[in-house]
């Protein structure tokens, strides 16, 4: 089932029933989701086991091999997301008071 | 938010940050706000229990357990018993009407054994219920990650409306269901199986007669892995789903129900049947984690994989966790000396969760795994009819899990 190629993949949204289940099965780290919480599509996702494809309820995930010019996989994310600031207190990271 | 627009957004601080407002969030959040502590509940959607993964069913002991009162607002048809069907449509009936009708059933003075909920409904009440006894509640908030501080706490950085922000707290709980962050956020190891999660799906439908009974279908032909189902959804509306384990099927669990509605020992009765409303989800069928904390972090409901692994049921056991986990916290964080919320303290929370319902949780894994484990199927067939049929007996030691 696994394949070692590099993959991205594909959803057909109007299949799509938002039901989590590609999410709930991806051995991914945190944060390889999309905006609605799917498995995500904007980047190659290097272990392409494709459980998600296999568990997909409507099966509407599919896949093709990273080529050129795709994307690059973005840099490894911490559990801390949001901007470090070098007092350790969170005031001054917080957006200005409307 | 309460006139706090001003300000609610800067150094916000509550001793229990909880990351999602199902079932097992808001019981846990109305729990321990009522005992007094500040709770910040937030959910990332705009509306609660949406989209739909879960068929509704729950019994009255369950809700009754938590203090959850049985309002019309969220309940769309009471239960009465279950039919267990064997793949060829040989049914056991359990109707409690029959079996104990001096005690269930719709008349005065008698009671259901159950609901189907709409859990849009549900779940928006059971944030009202946590609002009222005390929560902050917080919609169109999503979890982005955590940290642990100098002085014990930790600090969740969240974003609401495309804001950044952060709040602080002395514990933080991912009830960020089935697909949860947070539990990875911690590097707990919240992997499932492909061979433990269920893909399912299922379909509000019209024209469809049923008798306040849940049915269950069994049998490899219908769903492999899994069963099929036929619940009363109230307005005399019906709901038809199925799960699958896809590594024992060629196809996916559209394909699965498609064939069931067409072709089974029902197929007379879903002739007119007219979809309403299309709903799925993965379920685990699976043990629950065997770690389900961290420093400044618990794990409950979905996420946690507090999940009935014979029933696939999830809220029962969601509330009840959740019930233990708010217990567990209203006491370590008792009178605000507290500072130690480690993993090692809160440990505690998963012992007292075994004890209280995890390892019969555990147990009902191991009778599920020895079905799944029958190569013939044909015995596993007749294995999974008689373990379902059992685990809903009126005499079944489980059927309070």
């Amino acid at each position: 089932m696994s394949k070692l190629q590099p993959v991205i993949f594909d959803i057909g949204w109007n299949a799509c029933i938002n039901c989590g289940a590609c999410v709930a099965i991806c051995p991914q780290e945190a944060g390889f989701i999309s905006p609605f919480d799917t498995i995500a599509v904007d980047r190659p996702c290097d272990i392409a086991c494709l459980l998600c494809e296999n568990i997909c309820p409507t099966g509407t995930i599919s896949h093709r091999p990273v080529a050129e010019g795709d994307p690059p996989r973005p840099p490894e994310r911490g559990s801390w997301l949001a901007p470090q600031h070098p007092n350790g207190t969170s005031e001054e990271r917080m957006p200005p008071k409307h | 938010m309460k006139g706090k627009n001003c300000t609610w957004m800067n150094n916000y601080d509550c001793d229990i940050l909880i990351v999602g407002s199902g079932p097992a969030g808001a019981t846990l959040a109305r729990y321990a706000a009522a005992a007094g502590l500040s709770v910040l509940l937030v959910d990332k959607r705009q509306e609660l229990g949406a989209p739909i993964q879960c068929s509704g069913a729950v019994s009255r002991h369950a809700l009754e357990e938590v203090g959850i009162p049985l309002d019309e607002e969220f309940i769309l048809e009471a239960i009465y018993g279950f039919a267990i069907y064997d793949q060829s449509g040989s049914a056991t009936r359990i109707d409690y009407r029959q079996l104990k009708g001096d005690e269930y059933g719709e008349g005065e003075g008698k009671k259901p054994l159950g609901y189907v909920v709409d859990r849009r409904r549900f779940d928006r009440y059971l944030m009202t219920l946590a609002e009222r006894s005390g929560a902050e509640t917080w919609l169109k908030t999503e979890g982005l990650g955590y940290r642990t501080l100098p002085d014990g706490r930790c600090e969740v950085s969240l974003r609401n409306f495309n804001r950044l922000l952060s709040v602080r707290c002395k514990v933080l709980v991912g009830a960020d269901g089935l697909q949860s962050q947070v539990g990875k956020w911690a590097g707990l190891q919240t992997h499932i199986k492909i061979t433990e999660l269920a893909g399912c799906l299922q379909f509000i439908v019209d024209q469809v007669e049923t008798d306040g009974l849940l049915e269950i279908i069994t049998g490899h032909e219908w769903a492999p892995g899994g069963y099929a189902w036929v619940f009363p959804k109230g307005h005399g509306y019906a709901e038809i789903g199925l799960g699958v384990i896809s590594t024992m099927t060629d196809h996916n669990a559209q394909w699965h129900l498609d064939k069931f509605i067409q072709q089974s020992f029902f197929k007379d009765r879903f002739r007119n049947c007219r979809i309403l409303e299309i709903q799925g989800g993965g379920v685990p069928l699976a043990a629950p984690l065997r770690t389900q904390y961290a420093d400044n972090l618990i794990l409950v409901g979905d996420a946690a994989r507090h999940v009935n692994p014979i029933t696939g049921g999830g809220i029962h056991t969601a509330l009840s966790g959740a019930k233990v986990a708010a217990d567990f916290l209203v006491s370590h964080l008792a009178g605000g000396q507290q500072q130690d919320f480690s993993a090692a303290q809160l440990k505690g929370y998963q012992d007292a969760w075994l004890a209280a319902i995890g390892n019969k949780m555990w147990e009902l894994y191991h009778q599920k795994t020895k079905v799944f484990h029958q190569e013939d199927i044909p015995t596993r067939d007749a294995y999974l009819y008689r373990t379902m049929s059992d685990y809903f007996d009126p005499n079944s030691p489980y059927k309070k899990v």
